[in-house]
């Protein structure tokens, strides 16, 4: 009844990269097709495109609604459009309805953002001051033209002379008219890059647990090398991590672009790149970590405990992204945007926010990649010292002096 | 012939393998017993080079057991382990690929191993939704996929039903017959007597006894006699080279010191009364095995 082997005999194990490609497609595979990977990826997809989305649909457009009443309305209205295009907003001309009473109610109620008769302004709150500054230069306009008018004056003349065009603003720190939506991609990427550097950092740790606790390591390790084990298991998450970054990216970027929030340009491409390469550096050197501190224990409900400087660190980065990402030029967005591990959050806002000299960025990749090849190989001995250790927590020390036995 | 030469390995101050050499040949099923904590599974784990021995070698076919060496070997560790989420077929598959199989051999093998033990029809089953039988008949198809030449088992009957140990027994005979050598531990010692061509009894980390139980049986120790006469049971306590060592009913259970002749411990029963019953008895693994390690 029992097989025969006859026929059936390979050569022999492959070789260390053969190894990884069959661990990492195991791990590629094993998670795309659990239910919970495809729950998560919609679950982020929905948040990140309804953060996009919502904001402006609540906000609507920058168009603004207004009824005039009074003896020049009509004029006062015209006047109104001319000065609101100038300024960048939009005005909408509300016709005004049969009694004042009614308009002023619709502007109590916020049904209409003013009503402007004659000299007085009605709304519900304290209108926007653009609004207000339009509303104001239209009705000076018209009053001077009727004054001017009533000297013997030729209107047209007068409305022309009058209508003179908003200043131009010119800044000393940015006159890239692209920053601004660059900063914005920059943020979503800081908060995503955030999230899956953590989410996936933290699955390579329960996933070495989970060949712990199961035991299954050890029927592993007859044929595997540990170092090959972690390197597949690493890349397949990792790989995993960055299929679903690129999904989300691409979901955002199209939502954004879709609403009117974004023109997706070079520059919006090349912050993206950033955000890429950096979740490469950071994932690798967080994952690493990760692993090499979950191989220490032997039950999933320990992971959280050995995992906590790890979370805390890039907690830490987090919010240091933010603070670059509000002061961009400082001296400590300067410092933490090249010193790993930290430049892996805090680079991609400076870099958005076009305040990072290119020589700054090569330093921060080349630092990363360099702690990021130590840190493998630290990890990788770790790992291989605990890996086989079961019961309570394996010391880091013990951990060290094990690997090879 | 797998080879374990002089095998040493401390733990901290615990010495688990103190010089153990041991040989087993191609169509050989070894059975390697001894009490908790005497070295079996450390033993086990140094052939498959989970862990390293302090000092010795492991040989098969005369060179050091290296990669590819263990990528022919078929291993069921002590602590069961397999992936829980993980579909029974695509499991196989996966353990014979990290073997060193080619995608349609690792897919074809597990079928037959999956159909061998009987477990065709879990194929597409996660592992953690089989019972602990078929579990642990997954984990000895995860030990068989690629087909190894050398098999080694630690505990691979505990937990099964008598029927999964018919299977697995006749699954291994017919493993060992193609040429393989398996190397299993267990405690159940009828069944190691039953199954094995040869026995290993390790003690505190050295092999204190090894050959076929016949062999065992036979090497050097004393011969053993249920004899019982009519209306006593004291004729045998002043007879010299005989120990009364138990009593079986109305017998008394005599082992029989080197040098000593069941002739003269005849005529001794018969001088002594009206011989009832005389009969030679061979003394099971499990007794031999207690005088080993309580030795």
């Amino acid at each position: 009844m029992s097989p025969t082997a006859a026929g059936s005999r390979e050569p022999g194990a492959g070789g260390f990269w053969a190894t990884v490609r069959l661990v990492g497609r195991r791990e590629f595979v094993e998670r795309v097709r659990d239910r919970s990977f495809l729950i998560s990826t919609v679950v982020s997809g929905v948040i990140l495109v309804a953060v996009i989305v919502l904001p402006r649909l609540f906000q609507g457009d920058n168009t603004v609604h207004v009824v005039f009443r009074g003896p020049d309305a009509g004029a006062v209205a015209a006047a109104a459009e001319r000065q609101a295009e100038a300024a960048g907003l939009h005005l909408k001309v509300v016709a005004p309805s049969t009694s004042a009473a009614a308009d002023a109610q619709r502007a109590r109620n916020g049904d209409v953002d003013a009503l402007l008769d004659g000299a007085t302004v009605l709304s519900k709150d304290t209108p926007d001051p653009a609004l207000l500054g339009v509303l104001e230069a239209a009705h000076r306009q018209v009053l001077d033209a009727k004054t001017l008018a009533a000297q013997g004056i030729d209107p047209a003349k007068v409305g022309a002379t009058l209508d003179v065009a908003p200043l131009r603003v010119e800044t000393a720190t940015s006159s890239d008219p692209r920053s601004g939506q660059r900063r914005g991609v920059a943020f979503f990427a800081t908060i995503v890059l955030y999230g899956q550097i953590i989410g996936y950092g933290f699955w390579v740790a329960t996933g070495v647990v989970e060949e712990k606790s199961s035991r299954v390591v050890e029927v592993l390790l007859a044929t595997v090398r540990p170092r090959a084990l972690l390197t597949g298991k690493i890349i397949g998450i990792g790989l995993l991590g960055l299929a679903q970054l690129l999904l989300l990216g691409v979901a955002a970027v199209t939502a954004a672009a879709v609403t009117g929030g974004l023109d997706i340009t070079p520059d919006v491409v090349g912050v993206l790149g950033i955000v890429v390469g950096w979740f490469l550096l950071g994932y690798s050197f967080y994952a690493s970590l990760f692993a090499a501190a979950a191989s220490r224990v032997s039950r999933q409900e320990d992971v959280q405990n050995v995992t906590t400087p790890m979370t805390m660190l890039l907690l830490v980065s987090f919010f240091a992204a933010i603070y670059a990402a509000n002061s961009p030029s400082s001296l400590g967005a300067a410092v933490l945007s090249v010193v790993p591990p930290f430049s892996a959050l805090v680079c991609p806002p400076r870099v958005a926010a076009g305040t990072m000299p290119a020589g700054q960025l090569v330093l921060a990749v080349a630092l990363m990649v360099l702690a990021v090849v130590l840190l493998v190989r630290v990890a990788a001995r770790l790992y291989e010292g605990a890996i086989l250790r079961t019961g309570g927590r394996v010391p880091w020390r013990e951990a060290w002096r094990g690997a090879g036995r | 012939m797998l080879e374990l030469l002089d095998l040493r390995r401390t733990f901290g101050a615990t010495v688990a393998l103190d010089g153990l050499t041991m040989r087993v040949p191609r169509g050989q099923v070894f059975g390697f017993v001894g009490v908790n904590g005497a070295g079996k599974t450390t033993a086990m784990r140094i052939v498959l080079g989970v862990l390293a021995p302090d000092s010795g070698q492991v040989r098969w076919e005369g060179s050091p057991v290296d990669a590819q060496v263990r990528a022919r070997i078929g291993y069921m560790p002590e602590e069961r382990g397999l992936y829980p989420k993980m579909r029974v077929r695509d499991h196989l598959v996966y353990l014979a690929r990290l073997h060193g199989a080619s995608t349609a051999t690792a897919a074809a093998s597990a079928e037959r191993w999956m159909a061998a033990l009987g477990v065709a029809e879990r194929a597409g089953d996660r592992v953690e939704a089989l019972s602990l039988g078929n579990q642990q008949r997954v984990q000895l198809a995860a030990a068989l996929v690629h087909d190894p030449e050398v098999l080694v088992l630690d505990e691979p009957f505990s937990g099964l039903d008598p029927v999964g140990v018919d299977v697995l027994a006749s699954v291994l005979r017919q493993r060992v017959d193609d040429g393989a050598a398996l190397v299993f531990s267990s405690h159940q010692l009828e069944l190691v007597e039953r199954l094995c061509d040869a026995v290993g009894i390790i003690r505190a980390g050295r092999l204190v006894a090894s050959g076929t139980v016949e062999e065992l049986r036979g090497h050097g120790r004393q011969r053993r006699l249920e004899v019982e006469v009519e209306g006593t049971d004291r004729w045998a306590a002043e007879l010299a080279g005989v120990r009364v060592v138990d009593r079986a009913g109305a017998a008394l259970v005599l082992d029989l010191a080197d040098g000593t002749r069941p002739d003269d411990v005849l005529a001794a029963a018969l001088r002594a009364g009206r011989l009832v019953r005389f009969t030679p008895v061979q003394p099971s693994l499990a007794e031999l095995f207690r005088e080993a390690v309580l030795a």
